[in-house]
């Protein structure tokens, strides 16, 4: 079998020769019940690398995820005590409304998408900043645990949380996999060009990715919310790189076209490893961003589709 | 003198140079004619240090010579003036002609602009051009940039000991028949300082400026003629190799379009930039072919019947209906469009047969935005066995598709999805023989099917053979009609009269 071909399990490979490694080390943390809890510390992560991978699918990406994330964090808490669990609408049509118009001024202003998520980043930044009056707020327990209890039990012993996660992926692989606008998706970030020359709406798709990106964003804020019991404009600080990293390690390159929802799955649960190792193997904690760092570059150096590349700056 | 000697060049699957024997000698102006797809570009690129030929010798005045890269060949005396412009043009006209050879200026590590300023004057010079070194490219007339161009090869002459062999590629595409006969006088007189290779399109400049000929087809060269005994038809006979063989167009298959069924109206017209006060109509079962050189409105005019340019004058109605505004509504309205670059616009590298297949139908196979897979695959199925297109089932990625195999999948798109408008741009450009027929078939069948088809060829013989009207463009203006019945087909000639 060639490397090329290969290449597609990739992803699997590194997770399972790191789970041996690590495992060997420490065979305490192969231990099922603490590996779900692992895992399900990290749902909120995941379904925010779910999103991204939309954007980055389509070869583009979405920097302002995180700014998303923070800015309905506030809106959770600030909100939560009047509306209940119809906060969860409004947070995800923030997040959405964002993602959107990210992907009209990358595709109606021809601001590439780094650029203009990041951009709206900072923009849901000041909105964070603006609604929690630049404090760390809390939910009232009551309220929190009314409305959103339910996602912390346990059934035959799986966190509700992973339910939850298995389901928004269920839903992602059934948009990609099985309906035109997965199609769609895949068909612009392989070949955009003939995508607009079989009488693709591009423009509608890529701002439709984007608007996902940023949705997806939003359930993530609000899980991670909840679960902190409280909202302030720095709360999800150190997802984004870690999200860009899934995705990525996960095998959807940021040339796009390839990859998918399920890849990100197994990068999340690389990302996971990774940091727990590090625990383990007791690395600083100012390291590690450190070291998800050189990861990205790497990720990124392995896995970019060359021939579509010629030119990068 | 300058020497190739049985030179051989291959690319994967591709034997693009089988053992071609050049040679010019100093000052001699050597034309090099030959199809798209001759081998012309891979021999000039071979000559001025591109690539690397796999076989066959190179050699500068008998000595065997090997360029890793341009800048080598340049430090022999090959230059090359590029047919796309190479200059950078936000940069002054000086630093464009020293580009890469700025050290000779730099005094205690800054560059000494007036003394580059002076020698750029002495380059303009040569060229007879009277502008200010230190003026923005981006300022000058194309036809100025191409003297700066010619210019900046010449620069070489001061800074190597040999000869000088500088190749001109297409350079008269984007002049004025003004601006080409100061290109032609000033090319004769630099004879003393260099020797050229001409390349072009435009047969007759072939004819009158160069001392021989070389005729390539195949990537083999089939001729080498002198000026005194060229002739055009006898040149283009050898570019084709064949004299045009009327089965191959399939034109016994040729059958009278339906008058009184109009698809596509152009009335007067425009689109600004591109062409203008162009008229005609489109019939059903009618093949109607675009002639004209590169940038002559051709691609334009498919644009616009696609959606993708808006008319700014005259009307364009598609159906008895406006022209279509977006790609989407085109789509939806029966167009379909094979575009040239088949690998990169026609099918999705990295996706499946049926799911490029369905790219431009999705709609027809989707309930509710799900996709019916199942039928899919049913109607690629279908059309594989229809077409005879050679894959191993239909999961097979379209990339990995032999190029007349990825352009059947293009093909069976839109006539899957019921188009009856098809714009074809150059739809048999890099396609074996064998596949060029099997889509000569398809035009056919489509239009005996009711289609009009837009055919913008890839070469002249194939417009000829294939269309029921050929319209002429030349510079976006439309020169003339001529009426392609069989037993009743224009020449070579008559087009190319009109085209240049």
């Amino acid at each position: 079998m060639s490397l090329e071909k290969l290449k597609p399990y990739f992803p699997w490979l590194t997770l399972g020769v790191l789970l041996l490694l690590v495992g060997a080390v420490n065979p305490s943390f192969l231990n099922p019940a603490s590996l779900l809890q692992l895992v399900a510390d990290i749902v909120p992560l995941f379904i925010m690398a779910v999103g991204m991978t939309f954007a980055i699918y389509i070869g583009g990406i979405d920097l302002s995820v995180q700014q998303v994330a923070n800015l309905v964090t506030v809106i959770a808490t600030v909100y939560l005590a009047q509306f209940g669990v119809f906060v969860t609408v409004i947070c995800i049509a923030v997040g959405f409304a964002i993602g959107a118009v990210s992907g009209w001024v990358t595709t109606r202003q021809f601001v590439p998408s780094f650029v203009a998520t990041l951009a709206m980043g900072f923009i849901a930044l000041s909105g964070a900043r603006f609604l929690s009056g630049e404090r760390a707020l809390s939910m009232n327990a009551e309220a929190r645990d009314a409305s959103f209890g339910w996602m912390f039990g346990n059934t035959g012993g799986v966190p509700h949380e992973l339910i939850i996660a298995a389901l928004l992926l269920a839903l992602a692989w059934f948009l990609q996999t099985r309906t035109t606008f997965g199609r769609a998706l895949k068909s612009v970030g392989a070949g955009e060009l003939a995508a607009v020359a079989s009488g693709l709406n591009v423009h509608r798709i890529k701002i439709l990715a984007f608007a996902l990106s940023g949705a997806f964003a939003a359930i993530a804020g609000l899980m991670f919310s909840v679960k902190l019991s409280g909202g302030d404009a720095n709360l999800a600080n150190g997802f984004l790189i870690l999200a860009i990293v899934a995705v990525l390690v996960g095998g959807t390159p940021l040339t796009g076209g390839v990859g998918g929802v399920i890849n990100t799955l197994v990068g999340t649960l690389i990302v996971v490893v990774i940091r727990s190792a590090m625990v383990y193997l007791e690395i600083d904690a100012t390291m590690q961003q450190m070291i998800f760092g050189l990861i990205l570059i790497l990720a990124i150096a392995t896995t970019i589709d060359r021939s579509k590349m010629r030119i990068v700056k | 003198m300058y020497q190739l000697n049985k030179v051989d060049k291959t690319f994967p699957g591709v034997h693009a140079l089988k053992a071609v024997d050049f040679t010019i000698g100093r000052g001699e102006i050597v034309g090099l004619v030959g199809e798209n797809g001759a081998g012309k570009s891979t021999l000039m690129k071979v000559i001025y240090g591109a690539y690397q030929p796999n076989g066959g010798t190179v050699s500068i005045d008998g000595t065997t010579v090997r360029f890793q890269n341009p800048r080598q060949a340049m430090d022999h005396g090959i230059g090359m003036v590029f047919q796309e412009q190479s200059l950078i043009i936000n940069l002054t006209v000086m630093e464009n002609i020293f580009l890469g050879f700025e050290q000779q200026f730099v005094r205690w590590g800054v560059i000494d602009w007036k003394a580059m300023a002076k020698a750029a004057r002495h380059q303009l010079r040569k060229v007879k051009l009277d502008i200010d070194p230190a003026m923005v490219t981006s300022q000058l007339s194309f036809a100025q940039r191409q003297l700066v161009e010619l210019a900046k090869v010449l620069a070489l002459e001061e800074r190597i000991k040999g000869d000088l062999v500088i190749l001109l590629d297409e350079p008269t595409s984007v002049l004025a028949r003004e601006e080409v006969e100061l290109l032609f006088s000033l090319v004769r007189e630099l004879t003393s300082r260099a020797s050229f290779i001409f390349v072009s399109h435009r047969m007759d400049e072939v004819l009158e400026l160069s001392d021989r000929i070389y005729v390539m087809k195949d990537g083999a060269v089939v001729d080498v003629v002198t000026q005194a005994e060229a002739n055009v038809d006898a040149i283009q006979r050898k570019m084709v190799g064949r004299d045009v063989d009327k089965e191959y167009y399939r034109e016994q298959l040729q059958k009278p379009y339906d008058a009184s069924k109009t698809l596509v109206r152009f009335d007067r017209a425009s689109v600004a930039g591109k062409f203008s006060d162009i008229s005609f109509d489109l019939h059903a079962g009618e093949v109607l072919c675009l002639v004209g050189t590169e940038g002559s409105g051709r691609e334009a005019i498919l644009r616009t019947i696609f959606g993708l340019e808006r008319p700014t004058g005259g009307t364009v109605d598609v159906k008895g209906a406006s022209h279509c505004a977006t790609a989407q509504e085109a789509v939806a309205r029966g167009v379909g469009y094979v575009p040239r670059e088949r690998k990169v616009e026609g099918i999705v590298d990295g996706m499946n047969v049926y799911e490029n297949m369905t790219l431009s139908q999705m709609g027809r196979f989707s309930t509710r935005g799900v996709l019916r897979i199942a039928e899919e695959k049913a109607l690629a199925q279908t059309w594989i066995d229809r077409l005879g297109i050679k894959t191993p089932d239909v999961y097979k990625d379209c990339g990995g598709l032999s190029g007349g195999n990825q352009q059947k999948v293009v093909l069976a798109k839109w006539r899957s999805g019921g188009s009856d408008i098809i714009l074809l741009d150059h739809p048999t450009r890099g396609l074996d023989i064998g596949a060029k027929e099997d889509v000569y078939d398809m035009i056919r069948e489509m239009c005996n099917e009711g289609a009009g088809i837009v055919l913008v060829a890839d070469t002249l013989e194939e417009a000829i053979g294939l269309s029921h009207t050929i319209l002429v463009l030349k510079d976006g203006i439309f020169q003339k009609r001529f009426d392609g019945s069989p037993g009743d087909k224009p020449t070579l000639y008559d087009l190319v009269h009109h085209m240049t």
